[in-house]
């Protein structure tokens, strides 16, 4: 049956060839000049092509050696004859492959997200060198001096005083001098925790607080912070979630808001944790100092209001507001130690951030 | 289809390279590559995206096979498996780089805050050359007459160029930019090789300039009117696929375009009204999901409603639903449909020159796929 019009491409130029074909114990491809090349059915392979051609590659063969078939009838004579023809291609089993096997990576990807980065988290930051986290904590508090328009308070008086405050908690909490604590001038209403020992109130917490077990609950609970290094846990916890989140979502359309939205669930279920975890570092250190933690709640519950309803639980980096009040009123013991502060201290201490002589 | 003259005795003589010019049509169907699309969106999303290397070589290799010039059609032969390799031996280059980018940048605050912001241009730079190693993949994958296309030419090189120009670009607020895609272009063409038939490209930056300078101007405008702005983007585009296509050398073959400027305009459009019309239906679902199951919850209120297993769920699935309609349209529209147009605009002559090239160039490796890929400069 030999004699069928075919164009024949030998791979090695571009010379366009017609061809006739022959099939014999291989496929012969005759040109004017005779046979071409031989083609053995089993080696033969479909290359991609347009509909209503057939083009075929040979393993044997140069590899972009191409002959292409534009007769109906012949190519399913030619089809007919090589039974590997689709071998190489992808099926169905290889697509469940690929399921498969992404299935399994994702999976494998959730398990370390919620359990082996926690672990890694808690393991590793003990082990971040001094230095480095010291580093970690001069940057971001450039960063924040910067991004809060903040300068250091220290009015002589009322430095006294916090610094007499922070020192009662910090020796009661078993932390060494090397903790850097300062007010800023910051309207904002906060407090917050750095790398490597730092501890910055706002004079925006101070203008709202109404005596020093409040302001002492606060640092109480930013020391908690210091003690169990959850700025470097977070920072490790947050960077290995984000990537392997990352990595999980890659390119799908609009991955970069699953991304958000996912690492936004995953890290702030793990502040939550830690939140909850400093909450009793303070609710404890302040008992052992014969105060309570209770008034701590009472000033952030004057700062943010109730929580609840407005916002999601599970979207939010700290317990709500009204359940830490709950918590420290529970917990609440009647004063049994001295005052931190005497009233005039206090009063110096509320002042820290005015310059002038009136106290 | 491309019926064959034949007579079973006398076979015709080698083909006589055509006096006018050789024609370009697409034959595939659009309801094949809808069906491509769609079933490899879906798989996407089962797969968590890990799917995407073997859609985007299905994508290419749907439109490669079916773009005929001069009666033969091109194949392309890359596969997903590579693209794969590709991303993983890029994301282990990446990791130790994004490492080593949190290190710097520390030392770099601390001396100043902000300091470290200079190393996103690293990036820059990285990304540049991502995008002309995946250019690289791309065009060896690229078979026309079982001969490939290839590339020389060095990554950094012309990231270093792109680099420079982009600095020059944004000293001259973007009146340099038809100037930097002319010598960028030169540069990726003149490294570009079929079989041995070295590419050029002679498009001008002025020429580019010339229809594109009113934009300048306009666009900030357009910034504030938003229904101005696909319309400048769709026609920037088009000047700027016809220009490029009309520059377009390999030897004495030349490649014309004749796209119209309004040409792509429909396009652009039509994936803007579809994506309009699956964010309503999605806000639809969104809106009336609240209330019935207020109802069959029997929560306090909407905002309590919002926090339940199941309103999570829908709007998940909701969200899912319609990241995989968009990239659905946007394959369909802009990727089959903007290249069908593209391709019935442009013609080739002096093809004869390429009737007997000898093959030439070795494969390159999928890894500036995988680098794009992880940086998110990837191409077409």
């Amino acid at each position: 049956m030999a004699g069928e019009p075919a164009i024949y491409f030998d791979g090695t130029s571009s010379r366009r060839r017609t061809a006739t074909l022959a099939f014999s114990d291989a496929l012969e491809i005759h040109g004017d000049e005779g046979v071409i090349t031989r083609w053995a059915y089993a080696d033969i392979r479909r290359a991609d092509s347009p509909s209503g051609t057939l083009r075929l590659s040979c393993q044997t063969a140069p590899a972009l050696a191409r002959l292409e078939i534009r007769d109906a009838a012949l190519a399913a004579e030619v089809t007919s004859r090589c039974a590997k023809l689709d071998d190489h291609h992808l099926g169905r089993r290889g697509v469940a492959k690929i399921v498969f096997w992404s299935l399994a990576a994702t999976a494998s990807i959730i398990l370390i997200v919620l359990f082996g980065v926690p672990l890694a988290a808690d393991r590793l930051a003990p082990l971040v060198p001094e230095g480095l986290e010291r580093r970690i904590g001069d940057v971001t508090e450039k960063q924040v001096k910067l991004l809060f328009d903040g300068k250091v308070c220290s009015n002589a008086a009322g430095q006294r005083a916090f610094t007499k405050l922070v020192n009662a908690l910090r020796e009661q909490a078993g932390l060494d001098p090397s903790v850097q604590t300062a007010v800023l001038s910051s309207p904002v209403p906060n407090a917050f925790a750095l790398p490597g020992g730092k501890v910055f109130l706002f004079d925006g917490l101070l203008a709202k607080a109404e005596n020093p077990d409040e302001i002492a609950g606060v640092l109480a609970h930013e020391l908690g912070h210091l003690k169990h290094r959850d700025n470097m846990r977070g920072l490790i916890y947050n960077g290995g979630t984000s990537f392997l989140i990352g990595l999980l979502f890659g390119d799908i359309t609009g991955s970069s808001a699953l991304i958000f939205a996912s690492r936004t669930l995953v890290t702030a279920s793990h502040s939550r944790e830690q939140e909850g975890n400093a909450d009793t570092f303070a609710i404890e250190l302040m008992q052992k100092l014969g105060r309570s933690a209770k008034p701590m709640g009472e000033l952030l519950f004057r700062v943010t209001g109730k929580e609840g309803g407005r916002g999601l639980s599970i979207l939010s980096g700290h317990p709500f507001t009204e359940d830490r009040l709950a918590r420290m009123t529970r917990e609440h013991r009647p004063p049994s130690g001295p005052p931190l502060l005497t009233p005039d201290e206090w009063v110096a201490l509320k002042n820290i951030c005015r310059t002038g002589s009136k106290v | 289809m491309n019926q064959f003259a034949w007579t079973p005795t006398n076979p015709p003589p080698m083909p006589v390279p055509p006096p006018l010019p050789a024609t370009l049509e697409f034959t595939g169907e659009r309801k094949g590559f809808f069906d491509l699309v769609a079933r490899g969106a879906g798989l996407e999303l089962i797969t968590l995206g890990f799917y995407r290397f073997w859609l985007v070589t299905d994508v290419r290799r749907h439109l490669w096979s079916n773009t005929v010039i001069d009666g033969d059609a091109a194949e392309y032969t890359g596969r997903g498996r590579e693209l794969l390799i590709g991303f993983l031996i890029a994301m282990a280059v990446l990791m130790p780089i994004y490492l080593g980018y949190f290190l710097v940048g520390i030392e770099a605050e601390r001396w100043q805050a902000l300091a470290s912001f200079p190393l996103i241009a690293a990036f820059y730079v990285f990304g540049q050359f991502a995008i002309y190693r995946a250019r690289r993949y791309r065009l060896t994958r690229t078979i026309w007459r079982g001969v490939r296309f290839w590339m020389d030419g060095s990554g950094w090189a012309y990231a270093a160029r792109a680099t420079l120009w982009g600095v020059f670009a944004i000293l001259t607020l973007g009146i340099a930019s038809p100037w930097r895609a002319a010598a960028l272009e030169r540069y990726k063409m003149r490294h570009s090789w079929y079989g041995d038939l070295q590419g050029d490209f002679e498009g001008r930056g002025w020429e580019l300039f010339k229809k594109v300078w009113w934009l300048w101007p306009v666009t900030p405008i357009a910034l504030f009117i938003f229904p101005l702005l696909p319309f400048l983007y769709a026609y920037y585009k088009a000047v700027e696929w016809r220009w490029w296509l009309s520059g377009i050398r390999f030897g004495e073959v030349r490649v014309q375009s004749t796209l119209e400027p309004s040409a792509l305009q429909g396009l652009y459009w039509k994936v803007i009204g579809w994506s309009v019309l699956f964010f309503t239906v999605f806000g639809i679902l969104i809106a009336g999901a609240v209330p019935l199951l207020t109802k069959l919850s029997e929560a306090a209120g909407p905002d309590a409603v919002m926090q339940t297993p199941a309103m999570i769920a829908v709007t998940v699935i909701g969200y899912l639903a319609l990241a995989l309609g968009i990239s659905v349209v946007a394959r369909l529209y802009l990727s089959r449909d903007l290249w069908v147009r593209v391709l019935a605009s442009t013609t080739v002559t002096g093809l004869e020159a390429a009737a007997n090239v000898a093959a030439r160039g070795d494969l390159a490796s999928a890894l500036g796929e995988g680098f794009a890929d992880g940086l998110d400069v990837g191409g077409f």
